[in-house]
C-alpha cells in the first residue's frame, strides 16, 4: 500500500528531516511510528498525502509515485490517505454532524452519501447521540472521534494519525487506540506516530523507530524502545 | 447540487460574515463604476464634438476667371474621388460676392460694398474632408495644380488641423490610461477584500484541502462572494447614474444639442450592460488572483 525507496528529505537550511528511508507497509498493517520530537515522523506523515515532496527517493501510495502526481490529481491521492491530528482540526462552528459531513461535501458526494457515510462514520466511532453538539462542548476524546469520523467518512484506503493521543488524558487515550485498532480489522491501513510507550509495548504491533530522519529499527512485534 | 448549495451558502456567509469590509469594498467598486460611466460619457461627448470639428475642416481652391467650366468639373470630379475628401461644393464668382454682400451687412467695419464696380472675387471649391489628418496631403497635392491655368491658389489650415490630431490623440490615450487606472484600483479592491475573507477562512481552507477537495471548489465560494461584490457595487453605481442622467441631461441639453450624443436609453442600455460586464469580470478575475497566490503556497 505504501512503499518509501531511498527517501531523503532535507530543508532549505540543510537539516535531513528524514534520511536514506526505505520501507515498505501491506496493505491492512497497523505501524506504529515511533522516535523522539524532530526525529522525522511528521515530515514521514507529510510525504504521504503530498503536503511536502522528497528530495530524492520515491513514495508510493497505492501504486502511485507521489511526486509526479499532477497538481490537480493531489486531491484525489488526499481522498484515499484520511489523516488525524493532535489538534483535532475542527470547525468550531460547525457541530460534530457538520464537521463530518463537510468533508464528504467538499469532495463532492451527493446529499444522500453526505447523509449515510456521515451516520455511519459517527456511529463506528460511537458520537450518533452526540452529532448536535459543537466541538466546545465536547470532551477531548470526543473531539478526536470527530475528527477520526471525519477521516473514516471518506472510506480512506490509509488513516494516518499523527500524535493522536498528545492531548488526551490516559483513560480517553485507550478509547482511542481500541477504535483506531477496530477500524484497521474492517480493513483500513493505519500507521499511528506516537510517542507513548505505553500504548505500543500493549499492542506489540509493528514498530518503525526514527532517530534523526533513518529507520533505527523496523519490528514486526516490537515494543517502544529496544 | 449538495456542492452547489455548498458554493452559494458559503459565499453569502463570507460576504455577510465582514459586513464592514464587504460594505467598504462594494462602496469603493460602486464609486470607481460610476467614475468609469462618467468618464465614458464624458470621453464620448468630447469624441463628437472632436469628430464634429474635424468634419469643418475644409480647403479651397481659388480658381482662375480664365478657366473654362468643363476644366472646373473636371477638375472637381478628380478630387472627389479621393477617399479622404467628403464633398466638393463649387462657389461661383456671383455666390461668392453675394456672401461678402450678406457679410458687410452684419459687420461695420467692412465697408459699403456696392460701391464697387466689377466683381474682384474669384470663384472656388470648397472642399470638406472626411479624414481630417489627410489635410496636409490633398493640399500638397492640389498645390502641384498651382500654375496649371486652373487653380490659382490653394487655402488650408494646418495648424487648426494639427491641433485637432492633437485633441484626439490625448483623448484617446488620457481615456486608456484612466481605464487602466479604474481597472487596477477596482482589482486591487477585490484582491484585498477576497484575501481577508481567504484568510479568515484558511482552517476551513485547511481542511478542505486535507480532505481532497479540489482547487476549484475550494475557490468557487471566493470567485462567486468576488462577484457579489461586483455585482452590489454595479447595481449601487447604476442607481446613481439613473438618478443623475435626468437632471445630468437636462443641464447639458444645450451642449449635448450641437453633438451627436445624447443620455438616451440606448446609451444608458449599453453602459449599465457595461458596467455590469466589467464589474462581475473584475469581481471574479480578482478573486482568481487572490485564491491562486494563496493556494500556489
Amino acid at each position: 500500500m505504501i512503499t518509501l525507496e531511498d527517501v531523503s528529505k532535507r530543508y532549505p537550511n540543510g537539516t535531513y528531516a528524514l534520511r536514506d528511508v526505505d520501507l515498505h507497509i501491506a496493505a491492512g498493517d497497523f505501524v506504529f511510528i515511533v522516535g523522539s520530537s524532530g526525529a522525522g515522523k511528521s515530515t514521514l506523515n507529510r510525504l504521504l498525502i503530498r503536503e511536502e515532496l522528497p528530495t530524492t527517493g520515491r513514495v508510493v501510495v497505492d501504486g502511485q509515485d507521489v511526486a509526479r502526481l499532477p497538481r490537480s490529481s493531489v486531491p484525489l491521492l488526499r481522498r484515499k490517505v484520511g489523516v488525524v491530528f493532535q489538534d483535532f482540526k475542527l470547525l468550531p462552528t460547525k457541530t460534530v454532524y457538520e464537521n463530518v459531513a463537510f468533508a464528504l461535501i467538499v469532495t463532492g458526494h451527493d446529499g444522500k452519501t453526505v447523509r449515510e457515510e456521515t451516520d455511519r462514520a459517527l456511529a463506528l466511532v460511537g458520537l450518533l447521540p452526540r452529532r448536535h453538539h459543537f466541538p466546545r462542548e465536547l470532551s477531548g476524546g470526543e473531539q478526536q472521534r470527530t475528527a477520526m469520523a471525519r477521516a473514516l467518512a471518506m472510506r480512506p484506503k490509509v488513516l494516518v494519525a499523527d500524535e493522536p493521543t498528545g492531548n488526551l488524558d490516559p483513560v480517553t487515550t485507550w478509547e482511542i487506540i481500541k477504535l483506531l485498532v477496530r477500524v484497521n480489522e474492517l480493513g483500513t491501513t493505519v500507521l499511528v506516530a506516537t510517542h507513548n510507550a505505553e500504548i505500543v509495548n500493549a499492542l506489540r504491533r509493528r514498530v518503525v523507530h526514527l532517530d534523526h530522519g533513518r529507520v533505527i529499527r523496523d519490528e514486526r512485534e516490537g515494543l517502544y524502545a529496544a | 447540487m449538495t456542492r452547489v448549495l455548498y458554493v452559494l451558502a458559503a459565499a453569502w456567509h463570507g460576504f455577510s460574515r465582514n459586513p464592514f469590509m464587504s460594505v467598504a469594498s462594494t462602496l469603493t467598486v460602486a464609486l470607481m463604476l460610476v467614475l468609469l460611466a462618467f468618464f465614458v460619457v464624458t470621453d464620448r461627448g468630447l469624441q463628437s464634438a472632436v469628430a464634429l470639428l474635424e468634419q469643418k475642416v475644409e480647403l479651397v481652391l481659388y480658381i482662375s476667371d480664365d478657366a473654362k467650366v468643363s476644366q472646373i468639373l473636371e477638375l472637381r470630379a478628380r478630387i472627389e474621388k479621393d477617399p479622404a475628401v467628403s464633398r466638393v461644393d463649387y462657389v461661383s464668382k456671383e455666390d461668392a460676392l453675394q456672401r461678402l454682400k450678406e457679410l458687410a451687412a452684419t459687420r461695420a467695419d467692412i465697408g459699403p460694398i456696392e460701391e464697387i464696380g466689377s466683381n474682384p472675387l474669384p470663384a472656388s471649391l470648397e472642399i470638406k474632408l472626411a479624414q481630417a489628418q489627410e489635410s496636409r496631403r490633398v493640399a500638397g497635392e492640389l498645390r502641384a495644380e498651382v500654375g496649371s491655368g486652373i487653380v490659382t491658389e490653394v487655402v488650408d489650415n494646418p495648424e487648426v488641423v494639427d491641433q485637432l490630431l492633437t485633441i484626439t490623440r490625448v483623448l484617446s490615450i488620457g481615456g486608456l490610461a484612466v481605464l487602466g487606472m479604474m481597472l487596477f484600483v477596482t482589482l486591487f479592491v477585490i484582491v484585498n477584500t477576497i484575501r481577508i475573507a481567504v484568510h479568515a477562512r484558511r482552517d476551513e481552507i485547511e481542511i478542505m484541502q486535507l480532505v481532497g477537495a479540489t482547487d476549484r471548489l475550494i475557490s468557487a465560494p471566493f470567485v462567486l462572494e468576488g462577484m457579489l461584490v461586483g455585482t452590489f457595487g454595479a447595481a449601487l453605481a447604476l442607481l446613481v447614474l439613473f438618478g443623475a442622467a435626468g437632471p445630468v441631461t437636462a443641464s447639458l441639453v444645450k451642449f449635448l444639442d450641437i453633438l451627436p450624443v445624447s443620455l438616451g436609453p440606448d446609451l444608458l442600455a449599453r453602459l449599465a450592460a457595461g458596467v455590469f460586464g466589467f464589474a462581475l469580470l473584475m469581481g471574479a478575475g480578482g478573486a482568481s488572483i487572490s485564491l491562486r497566490a494563496y493556494l500556489a503556497k
